[in-house]
């Protein structure tokens, strides 16, 4: 068994230092050293998103990120960005419009999308898609996702005169 | 507001957008040890020899268990043909190995690491034995025989020299002096393949040995008295030993109608007297449980001038894979399914399911009827198209309806709606014609793109609950809180939300019978100890059973309510009306308590450069009696159209010499948000079922039924070619317009 590797992260706004091995990937370290459950492996090969974290605020497949590579750097989890007491608009979205069924692939979902919003707040729906096709779900067909996130837009823009320049991007 | 129809958010909505819904994989129990279990890798061997010395000594192993560790070394749902561990040191028919994921030992280690180490260090010396994979070459008398042993066989003699599993028949009329008269006449042979349920979340558990002394074991499945009832029965244990419980479930789609990790560790944490856990990979789940069965499927249907179908003739096949799992179950869907929604007066099916060394064939979204229904709906589009009819017309003149006789001689349950939901996915599809197509949609020159549209329709129906003489039922308590004033309530129901929403339908049921809001009423569903079986999250009957009993026990409650007792307390077990088995001769049976039905239009578009298929708009119209929660029976109509598309156009498990080919995510594909159906629009209607809850069907595997026909009718629209194999990938599509061409 390799010698462990002391590794000392920006996580979820905290200063974390754990102990891992060199082959350990970040989503095994948040999960099973962590005890952060969010992050969820429904593939551990790129394939899936669900276990999407941002690193930098770029979002990466936390399955394809060796621990050690966050060394010195920040990590945002499903369970950072969560605000504590209440839930992001997006996460309001996601209930209202009954974006979730079994909800595995939800975390991933949430911190993917948030990460489209914020560096574009205004999507269309054809680039929702396009961002999205690193998630995968079995259970919703998507159209319900892909709703929440385009309403999340339009209601934190607050502005009915986007609505239009939405279905011309369609 | 009544709370049984108001989409109010599912109950487990902000666990699960938080990620905090504990998942059996999320969770951890003080003390555990780490179990990896050991797959055979081939597919068909006689073990002679399994040793686990190294493995035994390698670090931080704790135990190495085989199969002379198990004391009833067998287990299966419908019959007990499968051994929970093979190898040598138990029964005969335990030595050998049939399937390359039956399990051969279990490594319980301090560390996941240590584990999947350690199991690497398992050495098996065994005899290869020849591999039969397909199911017709299986049934040729001089194939590998792959159960010539002995075991409890529920459907009467069984021909141990023969690999048939099991086989039925249905009879009517007179199918040879009806095909004598007929005007048109339409063979064909259907074909469709294997395919992976792939729920996002992999198999994963955890088991520990109660204070009480109890072994309680936390996973993923679809019923966990079901689940309890086989690990019991396993360990030589009385069902009361046994504690399952279900927390967050990653969705199923049948793939957990069986067991995976459920006994194994149930019998590791007894050994061990540790908590133990368990954790699949994508790889070993994909590897480890059953698949869709492949049906190949000959079928000969005449008509009339008039469009009346006369005669329908059938003969089908399903490749069964190395144990029973639900085959028996799936083969009496798809014997009925097979002919459709329609009054047939002369109808001959025979109908098979043959072992192989394949993986095992099993449960998934439709249970037969979405091959079935690949075969009946096809046949029925080519009689329109041989007769010059409209498909719609054709359909109006063979649906069943109110007192239609089906092939089993019996009458349709009432409360049939196979032509309401005709009737109404003809009125939305001639609302919304094709869409003229894009210019540019590829890096093509638009110029020079080449396209071809078409407009295809399917009608489906499917049984609710367990069909064939099940004795179907499910348990619900209902107890109600207060002294003047109802002040709250608490539900019990140990029904299986395996993300379909169940849990808040119950609460739904409970709240609208009792007066309550929503927030008023608690749920207990969490394990075997909070009431009797609900039965299965399966066959499409969770709501219309549990709905049921939650009513009855809450009419009850009511009733204590009245009298004064505190808390008003009271049980109900739900029998629907009993069903009857198939005459061995003629099929002759009532099999079904009841009937959903939908109706389907796809729009397709065929890029005629590079055969790729594009659903630009699928139209599903869903009879589902009453909507309990309307954004939920949307999500289920969405997410089978997405599942079945994927199914009809992308999706194949590839298997070679009973190995699994496509392992990964990357290699077996789904549909994606980019990929596949440009628009689902999916349309309620709520056509009372008599005997539903409040008027309520089962619904959430109908809608996967015609998708597959439906397209395979817009492709023959479109390009004038028809699709009778599954996957229709591009490779297929391009290569029939180039043999198309003159
Ligand atoms: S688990 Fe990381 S992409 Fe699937
Ligand atoms: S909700 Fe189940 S995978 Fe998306």
């Amino acid at each position: 068994m390799s010698s462990k590797v002391m590794v000392s992260t920006h996580l979820n706004g905290q200063e974390v230092t754990f102990l891992c091995e060199p082959r350990q990937t970040l989503l095994e370290v948040l999960r099973e050293e962590l005890g952060l459950t969010g992050s969820k492996e429904g593939c551990g090969n790129g394939n899936c998103g669900a276990c999407n974290v941002l690193l930098d605020g770029v979002l990466v497949n936390s399955c394809l990120v060796l621990a050690v590579e966050t060394d010195g750097r920040t990590v945002t989890t499903i369970e950072g960005l969560t605000p504590p007491d209440r839930l992001l608009p997006l996460q309001q979205k996601f209930l209202e419009h009954a974006a979730l069924q079994c909800g595995v692939c939800t975390p991933g979902f949430i911190v993917s999308a948030q990460a489209l919003l914020e560096q574009n707040p205004q999507p269309t729906e054809g680039e929702v898609r396009r961002w999205l096709a690193g998630n995968l779900c079995r259970c919703t067909g998507y159209d319900k996702i892909v709703r929440a996130v385009l309403d999340t837009a339009q209601s934190l823009a607050g502005d009915p005169a986007q609505d239009s320049a939405k279905e011309v991007g369609r | 507001m009544r709370a049984v129809g108001s989409s109010i958010p599912r109950v487990d909505a902000v666990d699960k957008v938080t990620g905090l819904a504990p998942y059996p994989g999320d969770i951890d129990l003080p003390g555990q040890a780490w179990m990896k279990i050991v797959f055979a890798g081939v597919p068909h061997a006689r073990i002679t020899r399994l040793d686990v010395s190294r493995a035994q000594a390698a670090p931080g192993v704790i135990a190495v268990f085989t199969a002379a560790d198990v004391p009833v070394n067998e287990y299966g749902l419908i019959m007990p043909d499968q051994p929970v561990l093979c190898g040598p040191g138990s029964t005969p028919q335990a030595q050998i190995v049939r399937w390359e994921g039956d399990h051969v030992a279990l490594v319980v280690a301090e560390t996941q690491a240590q584990a999947e180490a350690a199991a690497k260090l398992v050495a098996m010396e065994y005899e290869e034995l020849p591999v039969v994979t397909d199911p017709f070459q299986a049934l040729e008398p001089d194939a590998p025989l792959l159960h010539p042993e002995e075991f409890p066989f529920p459907y009467g003699q069984r021909d141990r020299r023969s690999n048939l599993l099991l086989a039925y028949r249905l009879r009517r009329g007179d199918v040879e002096a009806a095909f004598a008269q007929a005007d048109v006449i339409v063979e064909a042979e259907y074909r469709t393949q294997a395919a992976e349920h792939a729920y996002l979340q992999p198999e994963a558990g955890l088991a520990y040995v109660r204070e009480d002394g109890r072994i309680e074991v936390i996973v993923a499945g679809q019923w966990m008295h079901e689940d309890r009832a086989q690990i019991a029965h396993a360990l030589g244990l009385p069902e009361e030993q046994i504690v399952v419980r279900y927390p967050a479930i990653g969705g199923a789609f049948g793939g957990r109608e069986d067991m995976s990790v459920q006994i194994v560790l149930a019998l590791a944490a007894w050994k061990t007297g540790r908590p133990v856990k368990t954790v699949w990979s994508r790889e070993e789940s994909i590897i480890g449980h059953h698949k869709r069965h492949p049906f190949v499927i000959k079928a000969k249907w005449g008509a009339t001038r008039e469009g009346k179908i006369v005669a329908a003739q059938m003969d089908v096949t399903s490749d069964a894979g190395a144990y029973a799992y639900t085959s028996t179950k799936v083969l009496g869907n798809a014997t009925l399914m097979c002919l459709g929604p329609y009054e047939i007066p002369n109808v001959h099916v025979d109908a098979r399911t043959v072992y192989t060394n394949n993986c095992p064939s099993g449960a998934f979204r439709g249970f037969g009827a979405p091959q079935g229904h690949f075969a009946a709906e096809g046949q029925v589009n080519k009689l329109a198209a041989a007769l010059g009819m409209d498909p719609v017309e054709i359909r109006r003149r063979n649906a069943l309806r109110e007192g239609s006789i089906l092939a089993t001689g019996s009458v349709v349950p009432a409360g049939c709606t196979a032509l309401d939901v005709l009737e109404e996915a003809a009125r939305r599809a001639a609302e919304s014609p094709p869409e003229p197509p894009v210019t540019l949609r590829t890096s093509l020159d638009a110029s020079r793109r080449r396209v071809a549209q078409g407009r295809g329709l399917a009608l489906s129906f499917k049984n609710v609950g367990f069909s064939l003489g099940f004795p179907e039922h499910c348990h619900a308590w209902v107890e109600i809180h207060g002294e003047a004033e109802m002040e709250r309530a608490v539900v019990g129901c140990v029904g299986a939300d395996v993300g379909q929403g169940a849990h808040t339908v119950f609460a739904q049921f409970a709240a609208d019978a009792l007066g309550l809001p929503v927030e008023k009423v608690e749920l207990r569903v969490e394990d075997t100890d909070v009431t009797g079986s609900s039965g299965s999250s399966s066959a499409s009957r969770m709501t219309f059973m549990a709905g049921n009993a939650i009513l009855g026990a809450a009419q009850r409650a009511l009733q204590a309510w009245e009298d004064e007792e505190r808390p008003a307390r009271a049980e109900f077990v739900f029998h629907p009306r009993p069903t009857t088995p198939y005459d061995p001769q003629t099929g002759a049976s009532d099999p079904n308590i009841t009937y959903g039905y939908c109706a389907q239009v796809a729009d397709v578009e065929v890029d005629l450069e590079t055969g790729h298929v594009l659903v630009k708009r699928l139209i599903s119209v869903n009879d589902v009696g009453k909507a309990v929660n309307p954004q939920q029976v949307e999500g289920q109509i969405e997410g089978a159209v997405a599942q079945s598309v994927g199914w009809t156009l992308l999706e194949n498990f590839v298997q070679e010499n009973g190995r699994a080919v496509t392992q990964r995510l990357s290699t077996y594909l789904i549909p994606g948000v980019a990929d596949v159906v440009e628009e689902i629009v999916p349309v309620i209607l709520e056509l009372p079922d008599p005997q539903g809850p409040l008027g309520a069907r089962g619904m959430a595997e109908m809608p996967f039924i015609p998708t597959a026909p439906a397209i395979a009718a817009a492709l023959h629209d479109a390009i004038g070619v028809w699709f009778d194999e599954l996957p229709i990938t591009p490779e297929r599509v391009w290569q029939a317009l180039r043999e198309r061409q003159p």
